[in-house]
């Protein structure tokens, strides 16, 4: 009975991912001229968002303890991990405090369907999200080529351990600042977007020269050291300790943990006070 | 209005300011982390990056540039906004320098006071620095402000998406302003090209005017042509195409 229901959830999470992809294609496809320009876009984005610290690391043979092409992987790393959260968590999953300030929470509590399923599968955009996957996973190849790194089984299996460690870290921060709008919709209707966009921002930048306490603060109350400067630093070696490569998966279970404890304890205060956002007639206060 | 808009149902604001408080201390770290022990580089020493870092943090908003234009745009506001009595763009910048007005005594004012603490002077190279470094603000402020009533008028031109022109215009400015990393510290001499684009009057001729790195004349000059240039085009571009606005809402 039990192994059905697993089944039953697994295909229908498959085919909503897969009903999802679709829309996804067909938005990107139905003219030709919007898909030019946001692939256009997302090309100069992602060039931007790495450029400043590549011209840093190329002038200065590196930054710090990272030499060049160490920094490159960092990027890369970095790269591949803000794609994921553009390709499964789009429409505002990632931003949820968007959908609760807005009182639009509503608008999938009253689906046929669990609230966590829509939430995994709502913001699965594997097309259009993906502008920045082929250039970080070009960053991360082209920096292990340099580096003359021995890639085996194992440690491909870390890499991608870490990359969803890292990737799940950077949901559920999102969620645990994001579900503070239960109890503030409107100051808190964006603090999802200051909390990415801190992690956006300083996800690339080696953490190594931060004291103790800044540094303990970027790696529990705002963890942008677990999005890509720790796990980088593991999978490059840097991190003498044998375990270390599981101090990011690790973190995450906490981190996940954290998030649905407070999600949850805002639905419950959110099931009792709803939402006052939306006038009668439409509009958002 | 601004004030009120920003602190809304609670003080829950004052987190966006505490986060952007944390990538100061980064970037702070990040540069003693690069430049400890070299000395002079192109003319910049560490505590003058730290002194440029830091005054570009506490000016992030201006040196920016961004006005509510493209969200008027994209939320269909735009059309009440069109039938107020006063000028759109005065409109739009005189919102953006009340929003900045207020960051600049919540955010800006405490981080220059608190500067010492971070181990960073907060003052200009010179008195007569700190006096230049006013107007070359207000000349950033006019070519960034530009620049953003630009992007709309393309935006409505072409119906490009808002998303897409804001990403761009923050990945271009990130890079070509100087206002993350100094231009004089790119490589390949890069910054000497930079330095003569329309981003670079934004954010890298204030605070090389503030830190004493670059030649005042000289930089206000760039400036004031770029603003002059920037303008007359920005009020073309919107006549021209303001008929052509098309907004669903958002």
């Amino acid at each position: 009975m039990a192994d059905n229901t697993r089944t039953n959830t697994l295909q229908r999470l498959l085919r909503l991912w897969g009903l999802y992809a679709r829309m996804d294609l067909l938005w990107m496809l139905r003219d030709g001229r919007q898909f030019a320009i946001y692939a256009l876009s997302d090309l100069i984005t992602n060039i931007g968002s790495v450029t400043a610290v590549l011209l840093l690391a190329a002038r200065f043979a590196g930054i710090g303890p990272w030499n060049e092409w160490q920094v490159v992987f960092l990027l890369g790393y970095a790269m591949v991990v803000n794609a994921s959260m553009n390709m499964l968590f789009q429409y505002n999953v990632l931003h949820i405090s968007r959908r609760i300030g807005r009182g639009q929470m509503d608008h999938t509590l009253i689906q046929p369907q669990p609230l966590w399923m829509a939430l995994v599968t709502e913001g699965f955009m594997p097309v259009s999200g993906s502008a920045m996957l082929w250039p970080g996973l070009g960053l991360l190849i082209w920096a292990l080529v340099r580096l003359q790194m021995t890639v085996t089984i194992g440690w491909l299996a870390a890499a991608a351990l870490n990359l969803a460690a890292s990737a799940l870290v950077m949901l559920s921060f999102s969620f645990i600042w994001g579900s503070l709008a239960f109890w503030a919709p409107r100051a808190a209707e964006e603090i999802s977007s200051a909390a990415v966009d801190l992690v956006s921002q300083l996800k690339g930048f080696p953490l190594d020269a931060l004291g103790p306490v800044l540094l303990g603060g970027l790696l529990t109350v705002l963890p942008v050291g677990f999005v890509a400067w720790y796990p980088a630093r593991c999978l490059l070696g840097l991190e003498a300790r044998p375990w270390a490569v599981l101090v990011t998966p690790l973190a995450a279970l906490l981190f996940a943990v954290l998030a649905a404890f407070v999600f949850w304890r805002g639905m419950k205060h959110y099931a009792n006070v709803g939402s006052q956002r939306y006038s009668a007639f439409g509009h958002r206060s | 209005m601004s004030a009120a808009s920003y602190i809304g149902d609670n003080p829950l604001f004052l987190l966006t300011y505490l986060l952007h408080l944390v990538r100061v201390a980064v970037l702070l770290a990040l540069w003693r982390l690069i430049l400890a022990g070299r000395g002079e580089v192109s003319g910049m020493t560490l505590p003058v990056v730290l002194t440029y870092t830091l005054v570009s943090e506490a000016f992030y908003e201006p040196l920016h540039g961004r006005t509510s234009l493209a969200d008027a745009l994209w939320n269909g506001t735009i059309v009440t906004r069109l039938l107020h009595p006063v000028g759109t763009f005065a409109e739009f910048t005189a919102e953006a320098l009340g929003r900045w007005g207020f960051t600049f005594c919540v955010f800006s004012l405490p981080l220059l006071l608190l500067a010492p603490l971070f181990g960073v002077s907060p003052l200009p190279a010179s008195p007569q620095a700190g006096g230049l470094f006013v107007l070359s603000l207000a000349l950033a402020i006019a070519v960034g402000v530009a620049i953003d009533i630009n992007l709309g008028a393309a935006m409505t031109a072409l119906e490009i998406n808002r998303w897409a022109v804001e990403q761009v215009r923050e990945a271009l400015t990130v890079v070509l302003s100087g206002a993350l990393v100094p231009l004089a510290l790119l490589p390949w001499g890069l910054g000497d090209v930079f330095g003569w684009l329309p981003f670079a009057a934004m954010a890298s001729a204030p605070l090389r005017i503030y830190t004493g790195t670059g030649a005042p004349g000289l930089l206000l000059a760039l400036q004031a042509g770029w603003a002059l240039a920037l303008w007359p085009l920005a009020h073309w571009l919107w006549r021209a195409n303001r008929e052509k606005l098309v907004t669903h809402g958002g």
